[in-house]
């Protein structure tokens, strides 16, 4: 593997945003294609972030410093990527149901998914059913994300199935729930694709989903 | 504005006594010495009070407080200690807190089986390499009497397990003259030279009279031995209460007082200057079991109370914490050993032994050790205190974030949550899913695991052949 591509792993592991975005102009300027640097730079510098994480040695500030630098390698790649027809990883809508005003979970989890190099578009809290849909069709998602953290605004999340089926959407993406009251039981009950329990969880589900 | 004076940081610590009750104590071990008096079987110990001015009447020895006094001033108020490689790491003040093992149980529980047997001098060494890799374990005791060595070389060989396993320093036991002077030729070997192990101390007696008011001659000749050439010494009494001492805690601190002050007096008349660690051992004995109890709130409450007296006399205090009474490392034991653990630092205790005791004593644990490094950690933690700046008031933070939106990603947190936070090591805080899908483990599981993976990874500088040499010729004229 080129050095370049190497250092870029180090500097994503490291959280350095600046170091990442200039080594990722870097390797466009000595000619790697855009592909390569996505796959053996930023993703494989997230997968080490990542499994880490997911074995503990690393805290969700250290993680979303990491993500923030690959969002900043992606920004740079995203044009050259869509140019040389190289198919985005997915693309996730995401928000916190209506009646719920609670961000930082839903936060987490679209910094997670950027981090994972996603296309994120995160229609904030309070978000109906309704805004939903649209969102999904405008932006042609692969993957619906709703957050809850109260036990009286869960319904909200079946009301927004059943709204993708009677609009014919439900085939075309794939729903993806958590929030501290849900449990997997729940998300099978409303016919909802996965749960997730905690944010490294939910990129981890969606990878699977979409594959 | 011109710069301001930062706010300083109050950190949090108890007195259990006021300056009246303090001078009440002292007062009424004035009284026991100069009028109860004690009982001293050892002659020399005997010759050397008398001498100093004190009278004899009725078999008693009876002490005048000017001798008290004297010696007092005498003592000096810190012991440097340093690990067997010659760095200081346990000053012995006023104000600092080390933590660490106790000495002597009859069994341990085996880390392999969960067993409860009888200890081994390869138990000493394993314990001690495990004290050795905790980071909040300071100093290292036997936790074990070897029941496999001959009984005459018990502490000989707790001796030698202990240096074996660790660099860091120890406190030693030892059964009369004899196994000094062993002992004290082993430690010279390993320090280099006597000078150097009077300069750089990494060993410290640890010997006892008999509450109530019991001198014996071999306890007395210990202490002794400590003052004549030079070396640190700790002589706690053990009034424990309704046993060795009276059945109220007052009464007690007052004998063990007077008992303790003995034991300085006589270091100080052979050699003033002697470093002398002065404290004593109030537990409760229990009223049904008659167990001496290491997990009562009145083992805590002496110790504090005794932390006032030992800041009266301005000398380090020797005391004794997370330890526990229950057989297994359980939640009792867990819930006894932070009782013990955060009031010992509340009473900023100079020395805080006996961590890892089970079963009152009986028994040791090197789970129960494993899990008192991280209570240690946290305790450390809350005694700190809450610093008050304008990096911790984080008014840019609050000011720029968006309501509802959170600080989890923002700059202040990236910066300061290392610092801001104490990180659990042993403590489970993970999600259910992920604890569930690490195989469901409890602490004791934990812990037992922890302890394991140290005795098969962690290394210690080896003794030096001198040091083996000289070994090797004590343990062969023991044979002979």
């Amino acid at each position: 593997m080129p050095n370049i591509l190497k250092k870029m792993q180090t500097d994503l592991y490291d959280g350095d945003m600046d170091a990442v975005e200039a080594a990722t102009r870097k390797a466009i300027d000595e000619g790697m294609s855009p592909k390569e640097i996505l796959d053996d730079g930023l993703i494989m510098g997230m997968e080490a972030v990542g499994r880490d994480f997911k074995a503990g040695d690393l805290f969700i500030p250290e993680v979303l410093l990491c993500a923030r630098a690959m969002h900043a390698g992606m920004e740079v790649l995203r044009p050259l990527l869509e140019e040389s027809g190289v198919p985005p990883r997915g693309k996730l809508v995401i928000g916190t149901v209506a009646g719920d005003l609670h961000d930082i979970g839903k936060n987490l989890v679209s910094m997670m998914f950027q981090g994972a190099g996603f296309e994120v578009i995160d229609l904030g809290v309070d978000v109906s059913p309704e805004k939903f849909i649209e969102a999904v069709r405008a932006e042609n998602a692969d993957l619906l994300g709703m957050s809850a953290l109260l036990t009286t605004t869960m319904p909200s999340m079946k009301a927004t199935i059943d709204a993708l089926i009677k609009a014919g959407l439900r085939d075309k993406v794939k729903v993806l729930i958590g929030g501290a009251p849900v449990t997997a039981k729940y998300a099978q009950d409303i016919g909802a694709d996965s749960f997730a329990s905690d944010a490294g969880a939910a990129v981890e589900a969606a990878q699977d989903l979409i594959v | 504005m011109p710069k301001q004076l930062s706010v300083s940081t109050l950190q949090p610590m108890v007195k259990m006594l006021s300056d009246e009750q303090v001078r009440a104590i002292h007062y009424a071990t004035l009284e026991i010495l100069s009028q109860t008096g004690v009982e001293m079987q050892d002659p020399q110990g005997r010759e050397l009070l008398l001498e100093a001015g004190a009278r004899e009447s009725n078999a008693r020895i009876k002490i005048p407080e000017n001798l008290v006094t004297d010696a007092i001033a005498n003592t000096p108020s810190r012991i440097p200690m340093h690990d067997r490689l010659g760095n200081l790491t346990m000053p012995l003040e006023l104000g600092k807190v080390f933590c660490g093992s106790g000495s002597d149980t009859t069994f341990t529980l085996d880390v392999e089986t969960g067993e409860r047997r009888l200890a081994t001098a390869q138990d000493v060494e394993n314990i001690a390499r495990l004290c050795d890799a905790l980071d909040n374990i300071d100093f290292v005791m036997s936790m074990g009497n070897p029941s496999d060595v001959p009984p005459d070389d018990l502490y000989i060989h707790e001796f030698i397990s202990m240096i074996r396993g660790s660099i860091k320093p120890n406190i030693y036991t030892a059964k009369n003259r004899a196994d000094m002077e062993d002992i004290y030729r082993i430690a010279a070997a390993v320090a280099g030279s006597e000078q150097a192990l009077r300069e750089k101390p990494f060993f410290l007696l640890y010997a006892e009279p008999i509450s109530p008011l019991l001198f014996p001659e071999e306890s007395l000749q210990k202490l002794i031995f400590c003052a004549e050439k030079g070396v640190p010494a700790a002589y706690p009494p053990s009034p424990n209460t309704g046993g060795g001492g009276p059945i109220t805690l007052a009464g007690a601190l007052a004998l063990g007082n007077a008992e303790c002050l003995v034991g300085l007096i006589i270091t100080q008349l052979i050699r003033p200057g002697t470093p002398f660690l002065y404290g004593m051992n109030t537990a409760a004995m229990d009223m049904k079991s008659a167990i001496v109890s290491y997990g009562s709130p009145e083992w805590p409450l002496g110790m504090m109370a005794q932390m006032d007296l030992a800041r009266y006399y301005n000398l380090p205090a020797w005391s004794a914490g997370g330890a526990s009474d229950s057989k297994v490392v359980d939640t009792q034991a867990g819930i006894e050993m932070t009782f013990s653990i955060i009031t010992n630092f509340l009473a900023r205790a100079t020395l805080i032994h006996d961590v890892g005791y089970i079963e009152y004593g009986s028994t040791s644990s090197m789970e129960a050790l494993v899990i008192a490094d991280e209570i240690i950690r946290e305790a450390r933690f809350l005694s700190g205190g809450l610093d008050i700046n304008p990096t911790t008031l984080a008014l840019d933070a609050i000011a720029r974030i968006r309501p509802g939106g959170g600080f989890l990603a923002d700059d202040h947190t990236l910066d300061n949550f290392r610092t801001s936070q104490w990180i659990p090591r042993m403590i489970d805080r993970s999600r259910y899913d992920s604890w569930h899908a690490a195989g469901s483990k409890d602490m004791y599981t934990r812990a037992n695991e922890r302890a394991r993976e140290i005795l098969a990874e962690h290394q210690v500088t080896p003794l030096s052949e001198a040091a083996e040499a000289a070994i090797a010729e004590i343990l062969a004229e023991r044979v002979a």
